[in-house]
């Protein structure tokens, strides 16, 4: 999962994405942020992101991203 | 019945009240859903049918989508990998054709109820410029109240059934009460299915403490409502109407008047509605947080009408930016033309469908698209300067949360604001366009001070009350915005200052509100959408 973290320092390098809990609630990531985290998660580990997955509760912590990537492999 | 009404605030909302703490609690869903539908045909008679109908059809098509994934579950019991992922691909597109056909009928009526006869205008105006003996014939059309709230309502529903958000709901009292809960059936908010039902259908008893705070808020809304928007009303009006009349300086002040007309009114009402569901302790949204204090649209809009703003966002835009073809084009333009450009590319693609539907739902005229696409270029331009920004930013060592930049920021984005709602309440969009131009032609600035403004139907102590109504608004904003009181909000005060607060609020609006001779009642706004 290293790559996760490389995508999001690549995304935004100020931010301390390992201690923020509630990225999409606080706004530290917004929408058009999002689209591009999805694009760049999709072909880094091979999933597929859809409609249904566009909630905060995926996107609020590299921990919620973490479990969402793994749940997706899985499917 | 609008909600700022004597007829709802002291026979109607005690009257449900009464009925609901009387009801056993396991039947008050439906002393709230009977509650709903008189309600409903309070105002608009027997097209409650419209609602019932979207009721049944909404929860028959839960039941069809949940009934289709059991059915692929059980299908693939036992099976290979490879025959499961085959099934799946099978019921997939059944549940996709079934929620198509959920969305299109409740769509087609919404379409046809409210847009048909702005089809048949503007379709005409191109068959005489053919000059074509033929013309369409417009229809006498009634459109139920709330169909553009609880159509939103059940279209999130069906889709959050789909996604699996949620289980499809087997009982038909569960989202009759989700469509047609009365304080919400005319504004929103807009509320999704997960956010409400289940405290609705709770049943709980109506508590000392939920009644107090509810009052608390539906005194604050009739202030905002009744001494400040109702009051701007005259004013605004005045201009409007005869906007010919008017050049400059008048003009933005009819702009400036009606943007703040609108905020008092729509979240004045909001906040009669929020405090009406608080007193049967149910919480819904919220749909306004402090707008004016935006840095920029984006951020405008995500304060402003946030229920609407929210749907769309959910329904719309991420649906849209993770289709197989924005994906594709995402992938092609990030590999051939750069990070920058794909995102822009995503970004416009997904939102133009956004802002064409948000200007197309509050109403069938072009002044209301121009509104939409009026927003889709300032947030996509916003987008597409961002690196020049913080490239700027950077160079010029500039801090972001310094006042110096804030304020510049925020006045920015009143100007934005202003200008959207100068088209957006114009009679048209010629006369919007109009009144545009004429604000550099004669600005005459003397006319703030030499008493012009006091021929528009309101005199100095109206003006007075507006202005004073207005910064106990604002203060209140700041204290909401710093979060100064805390969770425990007005409650934190001490019992006499907070008694003088409630009382101070209930003769303000007695002696100051907008009522009675020398003014009109006013409709409220967005009940027109």
């Amino acid at each position: 999962m290293d790559s996760l973290m490389n995508i999001l320092t690549e995304l935004d390098s100020s931010v301390a994405w390992e201690k923020e809990e509630a990225l999409i609630d606080d706004r530290i990531l917004d929408s058009f942020g999002v689209i591009s985290l999805v694009a760049e998660l999709e072909d880094s580990f091979s999933i597929e992101i859809e409609a249904a997955e566009m909630i905060p509760e995926n996107f609020n912590s590299v921990e919620a991203m973490r479990k969402m990537i793994v749940k997706l492999q899985e499917k | 019945m609008g909600y700022h009404t004597s007829l709802y605030l002291f026979v109607f909302l005690p009257i449900a009240l009464l009925a609901y703490q009387f009801t056993p609690k396991k039947m008050r869903w439906l002393t709230l859903v009977l509650s709903g539908y008189v309600f409903f045909w309070m105002i608009s008679g027997k097209l409650v049918i419209y609602l019932i109908g979207t009721t049944i059809w909404t929860h028959y098509i839960g039941i069809w989508l949940a009934n289709l994934k059991m059915q692929c579950k059980i299908h693939t019991i036992g099976k290979e990998k490879q025959e499961i992922e085959i099934t799946q691909k099978q019921y997939r597109k059944k549940e996709r054709l079934v929620l198509a056909s959920g969305i299109l009928l409740i769509l087609s009526v919404l379409a046809y109820l409210k847009y048909y006869n702005f089809f048949v205008r503007n379709v005409n105006v191109l068959l005489d410029t053919a000059d074509s003996p033929i013309l369409l014939q417009a229809k006498t059309l009634l459109l139920p109240i709330g169909i553009s709230f609880y159509t939103l309502q059940a279209i999130g529903y069906m889709a959050d059934v789909y996604w699996e958000k949620i289980s499809a709901q087997q009982h038909l009292g569960k989202i009759a009460l989700f469509l047609g809960f009365f304080p919400q059936i005319m504004e929103g908010p807009i509320s999704m299915y997960s956010q409400v039902t289940e405290s609705l259908w709770e049943g709980q008893g109506i508590t000392g403490e939920n009644l107090s705070q509810g009052t608390v808020r539906v005194l604050w809304g009739l202030f905002k409502k009744m001494i400040i928007a109702d009051r701007l009303y005259v004013f605004v009006s005045a201009i409007f109407n005869y906007y010919e009349n008017y050049s400059g300086v008048i003009i933005i002040a009819a702009a400036v008047g009606y943007t703040v007309q609108l905020y008092m009114e729509f979240s004045g009402c909001m906040d009669i509605i929020i405090g009406s569901g608080k007193m049967f302790g149910v919480t819904l949204p919220e749909n306004f947080r402090q707008p004016f204090v935006s840095r920029n649209a984006a951020e405008f809009w995500r304060r402003w009408h946030i229920t609407l703003g929210t749907w769309f966002k959910t329904y719309i835009f991420y649906p849209v930016s993770v289709s197989k073809i924005v994906k594709k084009w995402n992938r092609f333009g990030r590999k051939k033309l750069g990070k920058y450009v794909a995102k822009v590319g995503v970004s416009a693609i997904a939102l133009f469908p956004v802002w064409l539907c948000n200007g197309l739902w509050h109403g069938p005229r072009w002044s209301y698209i121009f509104y939409g696409m009026y927003y889709f270029v300032i947030l996509l331009g916003g987008i597409m300067l961002e690196p020049v920004k913080d490239k700027w930013i950077k160079i010029c060592h500039i801090n972001e949360e310094a006042l110096y930049y804030k304020i510049p920021q925020i006045l920015k984005t009143w100007v934005i604001i202003f200008i959207g709602e100068l088209f957006f309440r114009a009679n048209g969009l010629r006369a919007g366009w109009q009144m545009f131009k004429s604000i550099f032609q004669s600005f005459e600035f003397q006319k703030l001070w030499d008493g012009t403004f006091l021929t528009f139907g309101l005199d100095k102590a109206d003006l007075i009350v507006i202005f004073a109504g207005c910064i106990v608004v604002a203060i209140v904003g700041m204290i909401k915005e710093r979060n100064l009181l805390g969770e425990l909000g007005i409650k934190r005060l001490w019992l006499p200052i907070r008694w003088a607060i409630y009382y101070g609020l209930i003769l303000t609006i007695v002696i100051f509100g907008a009522y009675g001779n020398g003014y009109q009642q006013v409709d409220m706004i967005y009940a027109g959408f």
